[in-house]
């Protein structure tokens, strides 16, 4: 396991994921017959320690987001294992766990949505929707009830007496902190957070950002922060890991992966970010070419076609993530040797 | 052709020394008269745009970034119009490059033969969402077609090699299966790239971006701001760039037009804007935004508030409810003028203003 290579307690660590896969059959035909699979997911090794944020990043359709659902079995994986460290039961496999035991897991593990206007409940007032996780668990009731949710809304900066509105009544960002207020309810350690400021406006995603940032500090909540715009995952992560076509290529620690990343993909990606400095304009390295297509990855290392460091060994053999520095793991033949570019700015 | 500094009045010369204007908007209202009540888009917007230069527009939502474009193109439907102002396109002969006609686009029925003559030919516009502005249900190449069998005299099949051609010129892989296929065969970055052709298709004086990076890939952004950069230069365009990403603003544009609730606040060069921001709102914008390559983990300065709704009509200075610098009696009474505080850099702000003196006084 990475975390055996690292050396690190496993007591630090809250989740710790191995050979993860997701694959979706595609289906044709009149009969559905199934005729080919899309390895959305395809071998994901990743740990997470306690009060930390690990962001995953890379382009659209590359299983970032598929990935943050699988781990908390809002998805069924197709293989691999994933364990959570329960804060009362210990290290549990969530991979063979069956309804009835995941329900016992669940609310330590929540989820944040991109969209603040799909997920929530456009029929149910602001109080039900926070109050629902408490009373499907059972775990408030009555007066209790009303002032955990009273409570939930203050947390979040939210007014509690807007509890009897309907989402429609507000703003992007009020219907956020909405969704966050409904992921808090339950006490969560791990919470996934899927592209929770993209749809915000630009001094609307500043506010939640902190909120999400004051919360993890005074809850001691864990994030993995799924997102795919370069800037935000810089400011708000510890670690970050970079994922191309169901594999992650990098994973390392914020300054390390943007300064001095290992893999010609991250290089790639940090060039591609404009540089918010009118004085240092540069053409961006160019990538060929498109993502690979997940249900039809070309051989050897999925992003060979594309690197202009490719050498014959690339299109043949699969690089694995290895540790090439302490925490800083590389899916690269040629991580040792290649001196690539960071963000420079 | 240094300017003297003070305020002056709205009518005043260009402020782009040194630069030849394209287009001019002179306090321009754009109101949306809906059942709630009446908002107030666009309250007087004030700017010049110099031609074959790369102005960015920048602004939170809803402070009329898109109206302005819209209404320039006549573009803006009910419940929608245009209720003061003016908009004067100056027309440039192709070929001798002296302007050969004021155009007071303000003045012309926006279904009129002649504007529709200048959309597509003289502006023309890419927008956010490709998948919501291509017509699914014609192919790319049809669309691209009917563009240019529109403003310019040529047959079908000569129209559809220019198709191939623009598609080309674009980067677009395989232009000739391209035109064949519908939009949804494509991807996001693909689809962007058709949308990019058919908006350059007649090769328009002016085009107007509206966010056409927002919705790609890092990667597949910058072959696009790469494709714009490149085709801006080869046929000196005009292009008025809305976004908010300041990554784009610092790499694309030229010049930067501020603005907040319908209004222009600053205007400037690209880096005046991001070194010598003399506006509080263009200062707490530039800090409310994660910068990529900020190192040290500082905690974000989001703008107090929210913008207000178009429908509330603020006295005085529309920002001085959110400023920290905001002068009680003064900001909260009067409408800021416009103040020349350098080469091309006018703000609108009474902390700049001399007229501030002056009203005190009496």
């Amino acid at each position: 396991m990475l975390s055996e290579t690292s050396h690190i307690n496993p007591d630090d660590l809250l989740l710790e994921v191995k050979d993860l896969k997701k694959h979706f059959p595609i289906r044709r035909g009149t009969i559905r017959r199934a005729s080919g699979v899309v390895k959305a997911v395809d071998g994901v090794n990743l740990y997470v320690k306690k009060g930390e944020t690990l962001g995953l990043v890379g382009e659209s359709g590359c299983g970032k987001t598929t990935a943050g659902r699988t781990i908390i079995r809002l998805l069924d994986p197709t293989g691999g294992i994933i364990r959570f460290n329960d804060p009362k039961q210990g290290w549990v496999n969530l991979e063979s766990m069956d309804r009835k035991q995941l329900a016992a897991v669940r609310p330590h593990m929540q989820i944040i949505f991109q969209d603040p206007f799909s997920s929530l409940d456009p029929r149910m007032t602001v109080e039900r929707i926070i109050a629902e996780p408490l009373v499907i668990n059972r775990v408030a009731s009555g007066s209790e009830l009303h002032d955990r949710v009273t409570e939930l809304m203050k947390v979040v900066g939210m007014r509690p007496e807007f509890r009897s509105r309907y989402p429609h009544a507000f703003s992007g960002g009020q219907r956020q902190r909405i969704g966050i207020a409904r992921a808090l309810a339950l006490n969560p350690k791990l919470v996934i957070c899927d592209e929770p400021v993209s749809a915000l406006d630009v001094s609307i995603q500043a506010q939640v950002l902190n909120l999400l940032e004051d919360l993890q500090k005074d809850l001691d909540l864990t994030y993995i922060f799924v997102a795919h715009d370069l800037s935000v995952v810089e400011h708000i992560s510890d670690r970050v890991a970079v994922m191309y076509v169901g594999k992650l290529v990098e994973v390392a620690n914020v300054e390390a992966l943007y300064y001095s990343p290992k893999h010609p993909y991250t290089e790639a990606l940090m060039a591609a970010v404009p540089k918010p400095n009118p004085r240092m304009r540069d053409r961006p390295i160019k990538l060929p070419g498109e993502v690979a297509s997940p249900a039809n990855p070309p051989s050897g290392c999925y992003f060979h076609p594309r690197c202009r460091y490719a050498k014959d060994i690339c299109s043949t053999q699969v690089p694995l993530l290895e540790e090439i520095e302490p925490e800083h793991f590389v899916a690269c033949h040629f991580a040792r040797e290649l001196k690539l570019r960071g963000v420079v700015a | 052709m240094n300017q003297p500094s003070g305020s002056v009045t709205e009518s005043a010369v260009s402020i782009f020394p040194g630069e030849d204007i394209i287009l001019k908007v002179r306090d321009l209202h754009t109101y949306f008269f809906t059942d709630i009540g009446i908002a107030r888009a666009l309250n007087g917007v004030n700017f010049d745009i110099p031609r074959g230069k790369v102005m960015g527009m920048v602004g939170e939502s809803g402070c009329g970034k898109s109206v302005t474009a819209l209404s320039i193109m006549r573009m803006v439907t009910r419940p929608g119009k245009i209720v003061k102002g003016e908009i004067l396109l100056y027309r440039q002969d192709r070929n001798n490059k002296s302007v050969i006609e004021e155009i007071n686009l303000t003045a012309l029925e926006p279904m009129s033969h002649r504007m529709r003559e200048l959309r597509g030919a003289e502006m023309s516009m890419i927008f956010q969402e490709p998948m919501t502005s291509l017509n699914p249900s014609y192919t790319i190449g049809d669309q691209i077609m009917e563009a240019i069998i529109l403003h310019q005299n040529v047959d079908k099949a000569e129209a559809e090699k220019r198709a191939v051609e623009i598609l080309d010129a674009v980067g677009m892989a395989n232009p000739k299966l391209v035109v064949k296929r519908y939009p949804h065969e494509l991807s996001g970055g693909m689809r962007q790239r058709a949308m990019i052709s058919l908006a350059l298709s007649c090769t328009p004086s002016i085009l107007f971006a509206d966010e056409p990076t927002t919705a790609l890939d890092v990667t597949t952004e910058a072959q696009i701001l790469d494709l714009m950069r490149e085709l801006q230069a080869r046929i000196n365009m005009t292009i008025i760039f809305i976004t908010h990403n300041l990554g784009v603003v610092a790499q694309m544009c030229d010049y930067v037009t501020v603005m907040y609730l319908g209004r222009v606040v600053e205007q400037a060069g690209v880096e005046d804007i991001f070194f010598n921001p003399k506006h509080p709102y263009t200062s707490s914008l530039l800090r409310s935004i994660p910068h990529v390559g900020s190192r040290k983990k500082e905690r974000l300065k989001p703008i107090r508030g929210v913008v207000p709704d178009p429908y509330s009509k603020i006295n005085g200075c529309p920002y001085h409810p959110r400023c920290d610098q905001a002068m009680p009696g003064v900001c909260d009474v009067q409408v800021p003028g416009l103040t020349v505080v350098g080469p091309s850099h006018t703000v609108r702000c009474f902390l700049y203003s001399d007229a501030v003196e002056a009203s005190n006084a009496q």
